[in-house]
């Protein structure tokens, strides 16, 4: 995947990349000869929401917060877990079917590699400056509510 | 009076990728102020729920409204909705 904007831990890799992301070839980015598992998430853009029909969704960024945010999500799971961790996100348009968000995590057993992809989805949709503009099938827009990152 | 750029993010797009506000103070409360006057000016105070609910950023770092920006510019970042 070619991303526009990276960065790099001791076990943690993430970035953003223009248009919908590959969800092939992603165990080799992670893999470890000390690793028996490797857990993997696509979140892909589906074809309604709130009842409504959408054919895209046009994905907003602030690059350098972005990063910075899923960098410290990244170091904070990795801190929390023995895992190898992946977390890739889309900018610009995705269509129906495609990724807009890849995680992929290795460990040695199992379940930390399962909570580690779990935490890091659910992570990200409250702390990673993100923002999602649902395209319809007529091209009608409409942004997505989300989670405040206002602390005061 | 201070002049300030806002860049926009989100649904502050559909008013455009940025816009500039006065301000009598470089604190962030005062910033927030300003876009709220603004968003009235241009006929989107339906907006101003979702400025309650934003942050506002100087680079990487984001902001608390007793906070005083260094620069000329901030970005208003509202809710975050990614996955």
């Amino acid at each position: 995947m070619k991303l526009f904007i990276e960065n790099r831990g001791t076990h943690w890799h993430c970035g953003l990349l223009d248009g919908p992301c590959q969800t092939q070839d992603l165990d080799a980015l992670v893999s470890d000869p000390a690793h028996g598992a490797i857990a993997q998430f696509f979140g892909v853009v589906r074809n309604h929401n709130e009842g409504l029909e959408a054919s895209a969704v046009d994905y907003d960024v602030h690059p350098e917060l972005a990063l910075k945010a899923m960098s410290e999500l990244c170091a904070d799971i990795c801190s929390e877990y023995p895992v190898r961790l992946l977390l890739i996100h889309s900018r610009g348009l995705v269509r129906v079917g495609e990724a807009s968000v890849v995680i992929a995590a290795s460990s040695a057993h199992r379940k930390d590699a399962l909570s580690a992809v779990s935490d890091t989805i659910d992570q990200l949709k409250v702390r990673v400056p993100i923002w999602k503009k649902e395209i319809g099938p007529d091209d009608e827009q409409r942004w997505l509510d989300g989670y405040s990152l206002r602390k005061d | 009076m201070t002049q300030i750029h806002v860049h926009c993010l989100g649904v502050f797009r559909e008013i455009g990728d940025g816009f500039d506000v006065d301000v009598p103070s470089n604190s962030v409360d005062a910033i927030r102020g300003a876009v709220a006057e603004h968003l009235l000016r241009l006929g989107r105070a339906d907006l101003n729920d979702v400025l309650k609910r934003s942050v506002f950023a100087e680079g990487d770092e984001l902001l608390k409204d007793h906070m005083v920006v260094e620069s000329s510019a901030v970005s208003v970042l509202p809710p975050v909705a990614g996955g």
